[in-house]
């Protein structure tokens, strides 16, 4: 059987959520933290709506999904440099638009 | 294998060419044209493995070419996990892939996918005594990791704007860019942020149609409206991604460039972050080769880079259909057309090119080594056989999942519905839950283009509304 990739960054394939879900982790959150998908680089903008529709699937039902994992900044890679520039100390140099 | 082509430049495309420049891919001179994105640079100079994944080594190539997926990082000028489809290609380089052992390209690694058919519990290996966790740890690390660190020292600190305006857009596709003529047309100033290098989102498909008042293609509604001109009062910040939404009264709007941040407090925002394409489920969706139908169209029709052919489409949407017609049109080899679809003027248009329709399969496996040369087509009865279908390229769609997250940073309510994923609740107005936060567009479920651009307008004319009702 080749393997049929639900989350690119973490290498999480759909057998993976299966037995995931076998072993007893039956909710977004924690089958997240068992198995890793939406962990990586793309913080789940490629794996995070398979694993909620896997559930739908075995849960029967789009509202036997919960609400999707706490949300973070930053929503893309950021330098710490931007951060560093919005510090206070900082602002002695930050222009001020109109 | 067919080699790599650049297809004649059309005159009409969004996407530019500037002058042809020269870098260094792994120490060998390589070349590109100015501004494209690095990673078509390398699919035109015949780069095939971008990387390895994290666990298994599988080869991995880009897949969105829309700056999501983070399939095609690699190490750019000394820095690791940089997005090749995010990044311009400029003279001198330094472009080197950053995973795999002795490389990306061929990697002994691979092996673990083997040793592995099934799964790796990596929760559970070298666990047996700390000793042994202690001892492996770093290799494991070395094995999964991602690249070096960077050769140099980071920026030290982006010069940050703060500035106060009353309403920001974020987005400026079909929703985001019709919001924004909306508020322009009231007199309103705003802000829009667009990740993009370009404004347009899907109206940058060569694929996209938009129905009601006179048809147009995407690229005739690009041209009419991506024109600062014509958006007074708009300031347009492209490649100025909005990183991150503070959920305070009023809420802060963070947005982050190449090399300079900028902090905005709005009274009232619009979501307008479209949606991020994705794949089906099937066997060896991951392979090199295999990318999503929008990858394609911006990677062919807007910058006219063929990494192979022939291509294999699949997928039921009048989009894709398009896309395959459109392929023809100009000149690339197609391999078929597997789709549900059987009539409408779409199929017939592709029946009448001899394409080869396939009507009652679905994709069961990519196959290749490191790059798909078939597509295994399992029957959707029994008892009729598989079929093999040669392509060395393939798109295939899936329904793509709403940019719901800027959303929930700000506290709006979300709900998941499967035709997509989760997405921002609205109410047929545009507002969400927030009274001073709209949204419109594929981040709040919309289908297609046409809806996309009304719901814009909508939110942007209830925004007015709430801002008329304020003292
Ligand atoms: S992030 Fe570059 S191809 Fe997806």
């Amino acid at each position: 059987m080749p393997k049929t990739i639900v989350c690119r960054c973490e290498d999480v394939t759909e057998e993976d959520l299966k037995r995931a879900f076998e072993r007893g982790f039956r909710d977004l959150e924690s089958l997240r933290r068992f198995t890793g998908f939406g962990t990586g680089f793309c913080q789940g903008k490629s794996c995070l709506c398979h694993a909620a529709r896997f559930l739908a699937a075995v849960k029967g039902g789009d509202d036997m999904v919960s609400d999707p994992p706490r949300t973070r900044p930053p929503l893309r890679p950021t330098p710490f440099a931007a951060f560093a520039g919005a510090l206070p100390e900082a602002d002695a140099g930050a222009e001020e638009k109109p | 294998m067919a080699t790599a082509r650049r297809l004649d430049p059309l005159p009409n495309t969004p996407f530019q060419y500037g002058p042809k420049v020269d870098f260094t891919f792994e120490g060998k001179p390589f070349s590109g044209f100015a501004g494209e994105p690095l990673a078509l640079s390398l699919l035109a100079g015949g780069v095939r493995v971008f990387g390895r994944s994290i666990k298994y080594h599988r080869p991995r190539a880009p897949m969105c070419l829309h700056a999501h997926c983070s399939s095609c990082l690699m190490r750019v000028n000394g820095r690791p996990n940089v997005r090749t489809c995010d990044t311009p290609c400029v003279a001198g380089l330094s472009v080197e892939r950053q995973t795999g052992w002795p490389g990306a390209g061929f990697d002994l690694l691979r092996a673990i996918d083997v040793v592995y058919p099934e799964e790796l519990r990596h929760h559970e290996l070298f666990t047996s005594s700390s000793a042994l966790s202690r001892m492996a740890t770093p290799y494991v690390r070395r094995m999964s990791g991602a690249g070096e660190l960077p050769s140099g020292p980071p920026p030290l600190a982006f010069p940050v704007e703060r500035q106060s305006v009353r309403v920001v857009v974020i987005g400026a596709g079909p929703a985001g860019l019709s919001a924004a003529r909306r508020l322009s047309q009231s007199g309103e100033k705003a802000v829009l942020f667009e990740a993009d290098a370009l404004a347009g989102g899907r109206l940058l498909d060569g694929a996209t149609r938009i129905e009601g008042d006179g048809d147009s293609t995407g690229w005739q509604r690009w041209k009419a409206w991506s024109d600062p001109a014509t958006l007074p009062g708009i300031e347009l910040l492209c490649r100025m991604p909005v990183v991150a939404i503070y959920p305070g009264r009023p809420p802060t709007v963070v947005a982050v460039g190449e090399d300079r941040a900028r902090i905005v407090q709005p009274q009232r925002v619009i979501l307008c972050t479209g949606s991020y394409d994705q794949l089906p489920l099937f066997g060896n969706n991951d392979l090199p080769g295999v990318m999503t139908p929008r990858a394609l169209d911006r990677m062919v029709l807007g910058h006219g880079v063929l990494p192979a052919e022939p291509v294999a489409l699949v997928g039921d949407s009048d989009e894709t259909l398009r896309l395959s017609a459109r392929l023809l049109e100009r000149g690339v080899a197609l391999a078929g057309v597997v789709t549900r679809r059987r009539d409408g003027p779409l199929v017939g248009a592709l029946q009448d090119k001899k394409v080869p329709l396939v009507f009652d399969r679905e994709v069961a496996r990519a196959r290749g080594g490191r790059w798909i040369h078939e597509l295994e087509l399992s029957p959707q009865r029994q008892r009729e056989p598989d079929r093999l279908l040669d392509c060395a390229l393939c798109v295939a769609e899936a329904p793509a999942a709403p940019a719901f997250e800027l959303g929930h940073h700000a506290g709006c309510r979300v709900f998941f519905g499967s035709q997509g994923g989760y997405r921002i609740a609205i109410d047929d107005t545009g507002r969400t839950s927030r009274d001073d936060i709209f949204a419109a567009g594929h981040c709040a479920g919309a289908a297609d283009v046409t809806t996309a651009i009304r719901a814009g307008e909508r939110a942007a004319a209830t925004c007015l509304e709430s801002l008329a009702h304020t003292p």
